[in-house]
């Protein structure tokens, strides 16, 4: 960014005017549909008729987050609270041990190759394809509609990616450590708790918060696994409410509100690490 | 023993991932691949060997050839629009300017949102009498039919992936032009290079790599393409926004034809695969050389 600095400085005025309406423009379109839901969700629904485009009601009320709020939705944020936290607990405690393993040890018959290659592999394909299998597996083990088989089930999603954005932390960290600790007398266990753990502390919180959004986020296994609505999580109480006749806008924007926050409140950081998710901290 | 001790610890920090991961995606890949050459009867699970009948039946079905010309125009669509509109937001926003900080996580708001919360926003504005069309009746256009509109719904489908997914394409190849050293601009400035010819001849070779990226990882997942057609059109109208993924879906857990459902699985994973291999490929090859 600074190369172009200098550069800036030096435009005419007519072309760095230019610039700023294009930024603007970008930034209304990218914002608009985000600020909409936002003001639908305290419009009243006869003032949404009247004034389909009005971005923020003459009237605001509380009146739709009341109704969300006494048809359960209560339920489902504590049920996606549960899944999002439960799969990102497993996901770190079975992807940390193994990214330290995959940079630092070394493994038989370029097998860390391999095992690489699973875990993108597994990572890019599509769910879709193994769900009707994995929905017999979960059935044959009382898994369906049962927020712990769910959370095991995210592990599809979530393991790969764990593991893939742990190895470009773990990598960062120099090998120093682990020697001197090693010559120190520390066993492996004690070097992966006492050593590891606090150094790659950032990282394992960068990768949470992707795990936490990965997992609030996701729709389709909990589409398939839950079935009863008391254990519905939040999309699938906006898929709800998106498929009935005759929506009422603002009861499902309220709910999209009550969905989004959480992940709205994190964009920054994402911004910073996301190149960590996909790239194995390619820079 | 002395194997045993050498390798135990590997096993130990390895091991459980492998499991998990050999029940969750191994395991089914190859159930259904077993599965796509067998009679399934799904209540009973018993099975009778079929040869390549789902196949057949698959490949002779309307239903599925709509389904892959769908997903190909979207992924091809949708991947190409959301790289080239990121490419382009990330020439506009990687310069510094005042604000730059707090407009920066603004800008992937989009991405942030739940397909599902996204998909509910837009099942609005491109409702008849929605957003969309109250805005065009303000400049006096007639209201557009966004997603009943046969020919029209895909594009509307795309125009949402779009608005969600630009972002990510955008955050990918900022990374890119923030990587590359100042001093060559001001080199080829010295040299008397144009706006242009530096655009061309050095920020767009430089970041091929990011927008290799960036086209890899969006065409692998708007080839995934299933939350929003469940959202805002239902794979109608007629089968004009039908999907592999939901074509999988309706086949095996609609209609509980769990033989053709698995076929189309594989033909699925077939074309994922390639997808997929060069992504791999590219993603070692980058480890190996670090």
């Amino acid at each position: 960014m600074s190369a172009a600095t200098s550069a800036s400085v030096c435009h005419p005025m007519g072309q760095r005017i230019m610039l700023w309406l294009l930024r603007a423009t970008a930034l209304i379109l990218l914002l608009l549909p985000c600020l909409w839901m936002l003001g639908a969700a305290f419009t009243p629904t006869l003032e949404r008729l009247d004034h389909p485009l009005a971005l923020w009601p003459q009237a605001p009320t509380l009146q739709h987050f009341q109704t969300v709020w006494e048809s359960g939705i209560g339920r489902q944020v504590l049920n996606s609270l549960l899944v999002s936290c439960g799969t990102t607990l497993l996901s770190l405690s079975l992807a940390f041990p193994a990214a330290y393993a995959l940079v630092r040890l070394r493994f038989p018959a370029r097998l860390d190759l391999v095992f690489l290659m699973l875990v993108l592999a597994v990572k890019l394909m599509p769910p879709i394809t193994v769900a009707v299998p994995l929905f017999s597996l979960a059935k044959t083990l009382h898994l369906l509609d049962s927020e712990f088989g769910l959370m095991l089930a995210y592990q599809i999603y979530t393991l790969p990616l764990s593991i893939w954005m742990l190895l470009s932390f773990v990598r960062e960290i120099p090998v120093d450590y682990d020697e001197a600790a090693c010559i120190d007398g520390a066993g492996l266990f004690q070097r992966l708790v006492h050593i590891m753990l606090p150094l790659c502390a950032p990282g394992l919180g960068a990768t949470a918060i992707f795990v936490l959004i990965a997992a609030w986020n996701e729709f389709l296994l909990a589409l398939l696994f839950l079935s009863s609505p008391s254990r519905f999580t939040l999309p699938l109480a906006v898929a709800g409410y998106v498929t009935e006749n005759g929506i009422d806008w603002g009861d499902l924007m309220s709910v999209g509100m009550i969905a989004s926050l959480p992940t709205l409140a994190v964009a920054g950081y994402v911004q910073r690490y996301l190149l960590h998710g996909f790239s194995g901290g390619l820079k | 023993m002395n194997v045993l001790r050498r390798w135990l610890p590997l096993v130990g920090l390895v091991g459980p991932s492998v499991l998990v991961l050999g029940v969750l995606a191994l395991y089914p890949v190859l159930r259904v691949l077993v599965d796509s050459f067998f009679n399934v009867d799904y209540t009973s699970g018993h099975r009778t060997f079929a040869g390549l009948a789902n196949y057949r039946a698959v490949l002779a079905d309307d239903n599925f050839s709509a389904s892959f010309v769908n997903t190909l125009h979207f992924t091809v669509v949708a991947s190409v629009s959301e790289v080239a509109l990121g490419g382009a937001l990330a020439l506009l926003f990687s310069r510094a300017f005042r604000g730059r900080r707090f407009v920066m996580p603004l800008l992937i708001l989009p991405m942030m949102l739940s397909t599902l919360v996204c998909s509910a926003i837009w099942r609005n504005w491109l409702n008849f009498s929605g957003f969309l069309n109250a805005l065009l009746a303000v400049f006096g256009l007639p209201g557009v039919q966004w997603l009943s509109d046969p020919s029209l719904a895909i594009w509307s489908l795309i125009l949402v992936d779009v608005w969600q997914w630009t972002p990510m394409a955008f955050l990918i190849i900022l990374a890119g032009l923030q990587s590359i050293d100042p001093e060559l601009y001001e080199a080829a400035r010295t040299d008397g290079a144009s706006e242009w010819q530096c655009l061309r001849d050095i920020t767009l070779p430089l970041v091929v790599p990011q927008i290799v990226l960036a086209m890899l990882l969006r065409s692998i997942d708007t080839f995934k393409l299933f939350d929003k057609v469940y959202a805002l059109t239902g794979g109608g109208p007629g089968n004009a926004t039908q999907t592999l993924s939901t074509y999988v879906y309706d086949t095996g857990f609609r209609f509980f034809n769990v033989g053709p459902a698995s076929a189309a699985s594989v033909l699925m994973l077939l074309v994922s695969a390639v997808l997929v291999s060069v992504n791999v490929w590219q993603s070692i090859r980058k480890t190996r050389t670090r």
